[in-house]
């Protein structure tokens, strides 16, 4: 695509962390048209990996959650979402029956929990509890209070989170998995790592590699395949999320139900997406969706250069960045995940009380952690790239 | 218009320094460091765009 003209209409449709900066970008890129940001929730963007921290546990108010309000000059319609896409008429069409006419349109859409049901695991009737966002913190928070024991099926990142505030409010928690937790995501080092804080914090891990399947009417039973039942007051499914492209049906625009773009974060031409409801390039081929913070930060600026400077906009170069919170332990990585094999340890001696580890991988570069360490993210980062090992990181 | 920082909040992500360098960098410790007491006008929405990428909600504007 070539640059926007100045009286063009950028439409960004999804106003969560990805839609806002794109939008905020956009303006300071110099973009003189019209912008309107169209969202579904009913109230400002707010910080959404809090909603798993200190929403939970109670630290942190709707105030410090709520991203500073956009400055600049964007029409914003909130609380109302985008049912569906004129891609001839060039129109987002609205769940009001409102067309929004755009030259230029961006996805931010990102994602919602996925559902055991979604993955035919789930009888007729269960009532399936998720946890997504701002509502969902409240009702888990408010819940926590009468001390359920609680069932979580899926020890992926948010699985995890949830089980710590859980556990550290008082509630008896199971945590259920095909596999064991977060090795898929960060491999078997800090899998185990982060396990054994688990165990340590009272949490129960139940693996069963065939699966399991919700049981009932109304709360449901936990159903291990290999046999086996878990009750609880309160049982949470985190099993991962899946992009909001419902909209985009018979768009054309979708590639085996997602939503691929390329380096640019072009999706077709006039069209971009950023944050979690994109499938980016991933090196050696193929496109998948980094569902984290910082992913939805690179690619809602850089789908804003695109959007303002066509094709002379800098390819995006990913780089990786994420971090969790569980069990007294803070994480953070920069480089790609899973890790695999063992880290050199680069300092510290129990993880607890500060670790710096370092994975190299076969192609020279490398994935690194600080463990309840503070680092600048630019230290960590250079950590990534081919050794030697900068020496002021080795004593 | 006034940066401050909460620093029992502050992780020392960095990802505030990195959204608005002329404003903010981060020590050798990992400890941010705000360049003006006071945020020209002209840098309010680079200070804004600050505010907003910090995960902990540690930074604010007023
Ligand atoms: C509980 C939790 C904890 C997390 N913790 C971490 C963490 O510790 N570290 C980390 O790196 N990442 C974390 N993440 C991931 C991070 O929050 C996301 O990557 C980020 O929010 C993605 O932003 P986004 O704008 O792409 O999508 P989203 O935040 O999903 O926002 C999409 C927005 O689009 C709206 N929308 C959807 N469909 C429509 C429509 N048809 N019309 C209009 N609007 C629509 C939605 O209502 C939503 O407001 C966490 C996520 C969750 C849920
Ligand atoms: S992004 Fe937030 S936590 Fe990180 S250094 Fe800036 S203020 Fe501190």
């Amino acid at each position: 695509m070539g640059p926007a003209r100045p009286t063009e209409r950028i439409v960004v449709v999804g106003a969560s962390l990805a839609g806002v900066t794109l939008a905020d970008a956009v303006r300071r890129q110099g973009f003189t048209g019209s912008l309107t940001l169209v969202g579904a929730e009913p109230r400002a963007a707010y910080n959404r990996p809090a909603l798993s921290k200190g929403v939970l546990d109670g630290t942190a108010t709707d105030a410090d959650i709520t991203l500073p309000p956009l400055t600049c000059d964007v029409d914003e319609i909130v609380g109302t979402a985008a049912a569906g896409l004129d891609v001839d008429r060039r129109e987002v069409v609205l769940e009001d029956g409102r067309r929004i006419p755009y030259d230029r349109l961006a996805v931010t859409t990102g994602a919602r929990a996925r559902r055991l049901a979604d993955l035919g695991a789930a009888d007729p009737g269960v009532h399936e509890t998720v946890f997504r966002d701002l509502d969902d913190a409240r009702h888990l928070a408010a819940a926590l209070r009468g001390r359920p024991k609680v069932v979580i099926v899926g020890a992926g990142i948010l699985g995890m989170e949830l089980a710590s505030v859980c556990a550290a409010s008082g509630a008896a928690v199971v945590v259920v998995d095909r596999q064991p937790p977060l090795l898929a995501q960060l491999g078997r080092y800090l899998s185990d790592l982060l396990a054994d804080a688990a165990s340590a914090h009272g949490v129960e891990l139940v693996h069963d590699p065939a699966g399991v399947r919700l049981r009932g009417t109304g709360t449901p039973v936990v159903e291990l395949a290999g046999g086996g039942r878990i009750e609880g007051d309160l049982v949470l499914s985190a099993v991962g999320c899946a992009p909001n492209v419902g909209w985009l049906a018979r768009t054309g625009l979708l590639t085996d139900g997602g939503l691929r773009v390329d380096a640019r974060c072009r999706a077709a031409p006039g069209v971009v997406a950023a944050g979690d409801v994109a499938a980016f390039p991933v090196p050696g081929g193929g496109h998948r969706r980094t569902p984290s913070w910082n992913s939805a930060l690179e690619q809602g600026r850089a789908a804003a250069r695109t959007l303002v400077d066509g094709d002379d906009a800098p390819a995006l170069v990913p780089s990786p960045y994420f971090w969790t919170e569980q069990f007294g332990l803070t994480v953070r990585i920069c480089g790609e995940l899973p890790a695999r094999g063992t880290p050199a340890l680069l300092r510290g001696g129990p993880p607890s009380d500060g670790a710096l580890l370092r994975w190299s991988d076969a192609g020279g570069g490398a994935t690194a952690a600080a463990v309840n360490t503070r680092m600048p993210i630019a230290r960590l980062r250079a950590l990534t790239r081919p050794e030697p090992v900068p020496l002021e990181v080795q004593r | 218009m006034k940066l401050s920082i909460d620093r029992e909040r502050c992780e020392g992500y960095g990802l505030c320094a990195e959204s608005a360098p002329e404003l903010m960098h981060l020590d050798d410790e990992g400890e941010l460091v705000l360049d003006h007491d006071e945020v020209p006008p002209s840098a309010g929405p680079a200070a804004e765009s600050a505010v907003r990428v910090c995960p902990v909600a540690a930074l604010k504007v007023g």
